[in-house]
């Protein structure tokens, strides 16, 4: 019962977030009105090109942008439970303070894409994990110890006890990444954001903790957001899937909806970019131009020149997000009920067919 | 393929650290592979396995512990005189993973292409270089306008391309690719590997392609070894390795790539592969021969268990 209702809880909700840049060319309008929301024990993909704004606003959720970055406009709400007592704030409302001592680290934890920046290379791993308890949560040290312990072992590190006092470079890359898992979810997160958690990584210990994320996620019910362009990553853990494209999410939805019917045409070249193991095509598919320079104000559809697709309204007229589900929405005129009907590419309606048919040949 | 001469022929390469009186890193141990012209070798295996070591034991930023290297005619493992190395240098070029940490933020893109032709004095007039840059730079997708702006000025994928010109403008026969893409967003790889192919087709160029994305291996690659340890434990062609992966380190490699197909990928677990548990010995076996250019390193009894 109560799991139910947890499970139906909104743990963030971003709206209408812009964020500016000062450089010394001008103002850039990084992010220009994202809106987003997270459910408990839900897991969130964000994708898109390089310099789109993911890690930008995550960031901000983070309360931890760079001092040249201006909030324009929005609200990021948060929900968290501190010893059972539920409790809202808009972050963005929150001294730089007032989040390290409470929300970083202890509701919100990141992982970010290199371990060893995040690690401390002159203290033991040990006494990296049971620092954030200590100061979080006033554990005592043998609690924090004991902690540690069940930490390692969860995060799939064997000898535990041993590898309490190892420091960071006596550890492997994988190791590593999974201690600073295991620091991450040491004062039981409400939220963890992940980004890009393992390009740094090689195939097999990817998967291993992709699977193990996603196993201490379901045991401990916590949210996660992944930061990554691996389009197969984003198949294997997401429930949700967010794209991004010159600072703005410009379709959202369902994993499956998101991959089988797919609806912005930035959408249709990511999908179609992706190489697939089961055809041997001699081109790969890449996305035409360039992504426009965000330091000039954009007119219309940010998209609109890159897209062969685009409509007229589209150089003109910035698109509303266009609902398709409950829970599937995308920003393209080409969903307006008067729009002529555009059809994604061939070649890719092809692959998703064969995609379905691979699906339910496997019994999904 | 058979009665063709390989351009680059690596046989039982080793490659050893010494770190300390006790300690020595076998970094490559025993390795063994060839690159025809025109033809493309993806290197994969995990993080420490002695990829990037091998490009660097090839291209001769170290000296290899034994082993030989054949390249274009010339054993190239031994002390180098001159014009071997002055050979090696105009006809192996390396590019490197990170654009920006390999590229001077200092100076123009005209001169960091033409470095190489500097160096090794290979244009009579300042018109001769710059009319090289600009065709090479036409080569690569970007335009002439691009020669004088700095490399901070450029897009992650135009950065790579820059790097890309700076190896092509010495017109290569091989070019070691380590990681070069793996930075990159997935529309930017694609358009570095199509221009990759796309010069190879033209120029007839071969690539040792390091990477550790499989997917994007098997697209670029003709054949492919599957390093773990320092020890080359599978070859073969992309079909040979991607239908038939014999070695288990192979097996749970592939079957560790994630799909990207959702309703199947939420239900696949992958297969683990514990080296220290597995009962395998790599020092024990040796090159089997399974069938075309597939090769497992493996011993008798191994082998009968796994085929
Ligand atoms: N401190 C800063 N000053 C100026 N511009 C910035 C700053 N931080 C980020 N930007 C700009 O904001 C935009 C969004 O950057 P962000 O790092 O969020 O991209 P991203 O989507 O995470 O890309 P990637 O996939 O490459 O990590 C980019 O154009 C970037 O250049
Ligand atoms: N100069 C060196 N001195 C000592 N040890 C080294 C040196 N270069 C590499 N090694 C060691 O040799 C092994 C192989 O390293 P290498 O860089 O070739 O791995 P790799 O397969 O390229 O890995 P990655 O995917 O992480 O780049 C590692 O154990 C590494 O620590
Ligand atoms: S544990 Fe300490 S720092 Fe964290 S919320 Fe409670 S009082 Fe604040
Ligand atoms: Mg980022
Ligand atoms: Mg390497």
């Amino acid at each position: 019962m109560t799991e139910a209702i947890k499970k139906e809880e909104k743990i963030l909700s971003i709206r209408d977030l812009s964020i500016s840049f000062q450089t010394a060319l001008g103002s850039v309008d990084a992010i220009r009105g994202v809106e987003l929301d997270l459910y408990r024990g839900e897991t969130l993909a964000i994708v898109g090109e390089s310099g789109s704004g993911k890690s930008v606003t995550m960031k901000a959720v983070m309360g931890i942008l760079s001092s040249n970055g201006v909030i324009n406009s929005g609200s990021i709400d948060f929900t968290y439970y501190d010893n059972d007592e539920k409790i809202d704030v808009d972050i963005l409302k929150l001294t730089k303070k007032h989040m390290r001592s409470h929300i970083n680290g202890k509701h919100i934890a990141m992982i970010f894409q290199d371990p060893m920046t995040s690690l401390n290379p002159t203290m033991n791993i040990g006494a990296q994990i049971m620092e954030g308890m200590i100061w979080h949560k006033k554990a005592n040290k043998k609690e924090a110890y004991q902690r540690a312990l069940e930490l390692l072992e969860l995060v799939g590190i064997t000898d535990a006890k041993k590898r309490m006092k190892n420091y960071p470079h006596q550890l492997s890359g994988g190791m590593r990444q999974r201690v600073v898992i295991a620091i991450a979810l040491a004062c039981n997160p409400d939220l963890l954001i992940c980004d890009e958690p393992t390009t740094a990584l090689d195939v097999t210990i990817q998967a291993k903790i992709l699977e193990l994320i996603k196993d201490i996620q379901k045991k401990m019910n916590i949210s996660v957001i992944y930061i990554t362009h691996d389009l197969g990553v984003v198949a294997k853990v997401a429930d949700y899937v967010a794209v991004m494209y010159a600072g703005k999410i410009v379709e959202k939805g369902t994993v499956d909806e998101v991959f089988y019917d797919p609806r912005h045409p930035y959408t249709w070249g990511l999908l179609s970019a992706m190489p697939d193991l089961d055809t041997f095509d001699d081109v790969l598919y890449t996305i035409p131009g360039s992504p426009p320079n965000l330091s000039h104000k954009v007119e219309g559809d940010a998209f609109a020149d890159r897209n062969i697709y685009a409509l007229n309204i589209d150089h003109r007229l910035e698109p509303p997000m266009f609902k398709i589900s409950d829970t599937h929405y995308a920003a393209t005129w080409l969903l307006h009920e008067k729009a002529p009907k555009v059809e994604m590419p061939k070649a890719l309606k092809e692959r998703i067919e064969r995609m379905l048919k691979e699906a339910s040949d496997d019994g999904q | 393929m058979d009665n063709k001469q390989p351009l680059l022929d690596v046989k039982d390469l080793k490659q050893f650290f010494r770190i300390s009186n006790k300690f020595t890193v076998k970094a490559v141990n025993g390795v063994s592979f060839h690159i025809y012209p025109g033809e493309t070798y993806g290197l994969v295996g995990e993080s420490g396995s002695g990829k990037s070591t091998i490009g660097r034991s090839v291209i001769r930023l170290y000296d290899p512990t034994a082993g030989t290297i054949n390249f274009d005619g010339v054993d190239i493992s031994g002390k180098l005189s001159d014009t071997e190395v002055q050979h090696l240098r105009t006809n192996m070029q390396m590019i490197f993973q990170d654009p920006m940490a390999s590229l001077n933020p200092r100076r123009k893109v005209l001169d960091i292409i033409a470095q190489g032709l500097d160096v090794h004095h290979l244009c009579k007039s300042k018109q001769e270089r710059e009319e090289k840059v600009y065709q090479i730079l036409e080569k690569v997708g970007l335009s002439r306008e691009h020669a004088n702006r700095y490399p901070h000025q450029f897009s992650g994928g135009q950065r790579q391309r820059i790097g890309i010109a700076r190896a092509l403008i010495m017109n290569p026969k091989l070019i070691i690719a380590d990681e070069a893409i793996s930075a990159l967003d997935v529309s930017i790889q694609a358009q570095v590997v199509n221009l990759m192919k796309e010069i190879q087709r033209e120029t007839n160029i071969a690539f040792l392609f390091i990477a550790h994305d499989l997917s994007m291996v098997k697209y670029i690659s003709d054949r492919i070894g599957v390093l773990h340890l320092g020890y080359l434990l599978e070859t073969g062609t992309k079909e040979e390795i991607f239908s038939n992966p014999v070695h288990p380190y192979t097996r749970s490699l592939l079957s560790a790539i994630p799909l990207s197909n959702p309703r199947i990928e939420k239900h696949r677990t992958s297969e683990t592969y514990e080296y220290e548990t597995s009962g395998i010995d790599y020092a024990k076996g040796v090159s089997n021969h399974i069938d075309g250019t597939h090769y497992v390193h493996a011993t008798p009894e191994e082998l009968k268990v796994w085929l």
